[in-house]
């Protein structure tokens, strides 16, 4: 895997097993809206290399295990125990954690891009502000449905 | 350069594509970059166009899905594999030509107001909370859209695309009024 795709991996795989709550993921954007906002920065490279190879894919695919994971703990610090303990519970937050994880990189990706262009980290900011909502508004979490369960959704898995 | 890239296009790509002469194509452009130029405008304004087309009636949610759902099976098709083209010629040339960067500026903001204008007749009809902020909203869809774009590239899927909008949807769609 080429060079920038490991490195930002590493501080990825470091940065968000420290995320265990909404306070963490809040800390961890800031960083990461700092990074992607320099153009030279290894994050800025990654991300715009990502399609231009297999390595590219691959750097997506773990990315996304780290943040499916981070946001299942956030998920689940919001949640009282016995209803974790809940085996459909369970399958729900994972499920729901893994679609997250897939916005979230969206957000980082196109609202970088857009951010890029504009030469100005709002369009990053609006984006992250729709991905991570759900962690840091729970209300609006619960006033969503499953993919499967939207009128049109879900619709290529 | 829509398949292969900007980066990757020579002119003489260019010359024989198109069957011209070197004289020929720089009596229509001083340079390459004045070509990459006129292809951002180019393809900025035939999406713009579309998108006039798609977003310009839509009033409902369900309007809204239909247009997510339009755009994620045209790029079904190809499997992804092409991305946004006005994404992509962002992800290529914005960054060392700032000439081009701000004519991309200005298109993409174009077609975020287009989708601020969904949600603004979406707020106008009572279905969206009267303080929320449309432009920002629009602004967050867009970059899921264009980062669903670029995850379906990369995966030569388009699930990634289909999941990215879906989420930014049901958001918009949790801040509904009623």
């Amino acid at each position: 895997m080429t060079t920038h795709f490991v490195d930002v991996l590493a501080i990825e795989d470091a940065a968000l097993a420290q995320v265990t709550n909404r306070e963490d993921m809040t800390r961890w954007r800031r960083r990461v809206v700092r990074e992607l906002m320099r153009p030279q920065s290894r994050y800025a490279t990654a991300l715009r290399r990502v399609p231009d190879s297999a390595a590219g894919r691959d750097f997506l695919v773990t990315w996304q295990g780290l943040l499916t994971a981070a946001v299942e703990r956030v998920l689940s610090s919001e949640n009282p125990p016995e209803v974790r303990s809940a085996a459909g519970r369970r399958h729900h937050d994972r499920r729901a954690a893994d679609e997250l994880a897939v916005l979230i990189l969206a957000a980082l990706h196109g609202g970088g891009l857009l951010s890029r262009v504009a030469d100005d980290p709002a369009p990053l900011e609006a984006a992250l502000d729709i991905a991570l909502a759900p962690l840091t508004t729970p209300s609006a979490r619960r006033g969503s449905c499953p993919a499967d369960e939207r009128p049109g959704g879900n619709m290529n898995r | 350069m829509y398949v292969k890239g900007v980066a990757a296009t020579t002119v003489d790509d260019v010359l024989a594509a198109t069957g011209s002469s070197k004289s020929q194509f720089y009596h229509h452009f001083k340079s390459r970059e004045a070509l990459v130029r006129a292809v951002v405008d180019h393809v900025g304004q035939t999406v713009l166009a579309r998108e006039r087309e798609s977003l310009g009636n839509v009033s409902t949610l369900r309007g809204l899905r239909r247009w997510r759902d339009a755009l994620v099976q045209s790029n079904a098709l190809r499997h992804g594999a092409y991305g946004c083209a006005l994404g992509a010629l962002a992800s290529e040339v914005s960054d060392h030509d700032d000439l081009a960067r701000k004519a991309l500026s200005q298109l993409f903001a174009e077609w975020r107001g287009l989708l601020a204008d969904v949600l603004r007749r979406l707020q106008a009809d009572g279905v969206l909370k009267s303080e929320v902020s449309v432009d920002q909203l629009a602004t967050g869809l867009m970059g899921a859209l264009q980062g669903g774009y670029m995850l379906a590239q990369a995966e030569r899927d388009v699930s990634p695309m289909a999941t990215s909008i879906d989420m930014a949807l049901a958001h918009i769609e949790s801040l509904s009024a009623t």
